[in-house]
């Protein structure tokens, strides 16, 4: 009795020792499956929250950069997303292009106001500067004193650097560079140029070329000059001169402007050649303090006119060469200059005949010319064909007017004479002699 | 290079005369006649020398109507036509031989008159 009881108890206790070694068992187990699970989900907490932060600290930062500095890399997510954690990854890129999004547009908005009221600015500062030209100019011709003249030269020469600048700022602000002029010849193009920057002398212009420029492009072509030539004269040292020159191509003519300056690093160049290309839009914001124009403008204009500006190689001098060439598409015929001949070369002639013969030299408008009076001793060249059938001497020996013309041409004058100081006080004007005739050149 | 009244010259006077307001000679007046002297050879000059060189080639000028034909003030006329005197392109020549002959010819033709009229 005894003994089964106790063989009872045993196997009681036997058992339920078994079963706690089970239920220890799977326990175990099921710790250690908690504690793997628990430790993943603790490492993908962990990763998400260090991929948080990166975003917060570095990869925002970074893309706001890059926004204004196009060749910045953003930095990508620190861990393999797209395997670790696919949708929290994704919802990380959704995140960074709707910032970029908006952050890109804000921009788009600001530069496209800060550009509106800019060019408001700059239409001002341009109609004044053209009316200061203008200005100065009537005052040249009415002023022949050396001393008077050198003031006006000076203002002239800032006046136009003025204008130069207002031109530039506006033109990348997307407005027309304005002033509509005829086709003009390429000397006269790079010497207008040369006009409107400040180290105007060190430009040296290498011979001339038989080509001009179509009227649509002339300006255009003189600015984009004037910011390269303003750029190689401010970046090598002032006792050096920038050389322009011209080449003939077979589908446009190149200018070629050579400085003896310092050569552009790899960073600079690459960012010129993308700003020369017109492709990069031109940001007011990025031009730097102090702000650098000249590429942009020249990219902006080569861009909307059909030419080309490269700054990619090096001058024989060891500084820049910028070429800007200008296809066919844009070239004229050098125009007819009137005056480029020798101005009336039967002057002897056709001084005796009257002024409203039908050959006689007239101004484009119509109105007649004075031609000069040939000194009497002078004999006639013999490379002109004019004065050979009508040689100099023989004006003199014309018969004179008939004595009753002159008699009716002395009394008109002497009763206009007359009723002229009886009608004014003596004070009055003074009656011209009447010899004097052409036009009063200094009022 | 015919430009309207208000269009601006392409080409600033300062540039024309290399920034000097001054001439090398105090020779010019408006009406100081210049003639070519003889054919120099013309390479290096500048467009505007050159053209009053081809103007001067066909018989005497006086500088205003030199400035008048280039459309330059007259005081940078007078620059480059020292410069050309210097060069020795150009002579210069007081206006008078020019105005004898004429004289002349407007006494007797005052005295006709006159005659006639009496």
């Amino acid at each position: 009795m005894e003994q089964t009881l106790l063989a009872a108890a045993l196997a009681v206790v036997a058992a339920a020792g078994v079963a706690a070694a089970v239920l220890l068992a799977r326990q175990r187990r099921l710790t250690a499956e908690l504690r793997d699970q628990n430790a993943v989900l603790a490492a993908g907490v962990e990763l998400r929250d260090k991929e948080l932060r990166h975003l917060a600290a570095v990869r925002l930062p970074e893309l706001m950069d890059s926004l204004h500095n196009p060749g910045m890399r953003v930095a990508g997510p620190l861990h393999d997303l797209t395997r670790k954690a696919p949708a929290y990854g994704q919802s990380l890129q959704t995140v960074m292009d709707l910032f970029a999004g908006s952050a890109d547009q804000v921009r788009a908005r600001a530069d496209q106001s800060a550009k509106a009221t800019l060019r408001a600015m700059m239409r001002a500062v341009q109609s004044l500067a053209n009316e200061q030209q203008l200005a100065i100019s009537t005052m040249q011709d009415r002023h022949d004193d050396p001393e008077v003249l050198d003031g006006l030269l000076r203002i002239d020469h800032m006046n136009a650097q003025l204008g130069r600048r207002a031109q530039a700022t506006a033109v990348l602000c997307g407005s027309w560079p304005g002033q509509q002029r005829s086709a003009s010849s390429m000397t006269d193009v790079v010497r207008g140029a040369t006009s409107r920057i400040r180290d105007y002398l060190r430009i040296n212009l290498e011979g001339p070329v038989n080509t001009a420029i179509t009227s649509r492009a002339v300006e255009p072509v003189v600015l984009t000059l004037a910011e390269l030539l303003d750029n190689a004269a401010r970046h090598s040292r002032p006792d050096t001169a920038v050389e322009v020159n011209f080449r003939t191509a077979h589908n446009g003519v190149a200018i070629t402007i050579d400085d003896a300056g310092v050569a552009m690093d790899a960073e600079e160049l690459q960012r010129a050649t993308e700003l020369l290309s017109g492709e990069a839009s031109a940001d007011v914001h990025r031009l730097g303090d102090p702000p650098r124009v000249g590429f942009a403008v020249a990219g902006v204009l080569a861009a909307r006119y059909g030419f080309t500006v490269s700054v990619d190689s090096r001058s024989p001098y060891g500084g820049v060469r910028a070429v800007v060439f200008v296809p066919s598409a844009l070239l004229a015929d050098v125009p007819d200059d009137p005056r480029a001949r020798p101005a009336a070369s039967g002057a002897g002639a056709e001084r005796a005949r009257s002024a409203a013969a039908p050959d006689a030299p007239s101004t484009e408008h119509g109105l007649p010319k004075r031609s000069r009076v040939a000194v009497a001793d002078r004999t006639p060249e013999p490379d002109e064909p004019d004065t050979a059938d009508a040689p100099a001497p023989a004006a003199w020996a014309e018969p004179a007017r008939p004595a009753r013309e002159t008699a009716a041409g002395l009394g008109a004058w002497q009763r206009g004479t007359r009723s002229g100081r009886a009608g004014t006080p003596p004070a009055g004007t003074p009656v011209p002699p009447p010899g004097v005739e052409g036009k009063d050149l200094r009022p | 290079m015919s430009r309207r009244r208000n269009e601006r010259a392409l080409v600033r006077p300062h540039v024309v005369t290399g920034g000097r307001a001054h001439p090398s000679r105090n020779v010019f007046d408006l009406v100081t006649l210049v003639i070519s002297a003889g054919d120099l050879p013309r390479t290096g000059l500048s467009p505007e020398k050159l053209r009053i060189v081809e103007l001067c080639r066909g018989g005497a000028l006086s500088v205003a109507e030199i400035a008048g034909h280039l459309s330059l003030p007259v005081g940078v006329t007078k620059v480059l036509l020292s410069d050309l005197v210097d060069s020795g392109h150009l002579t210069t020549r007081a206006p008078a031989p020019a105005a004898r002959p004429s004289r002349t010819r407007l006494l007797q033709e005052v005295l006709d008159g006159l005659r006639a009229s009496l």
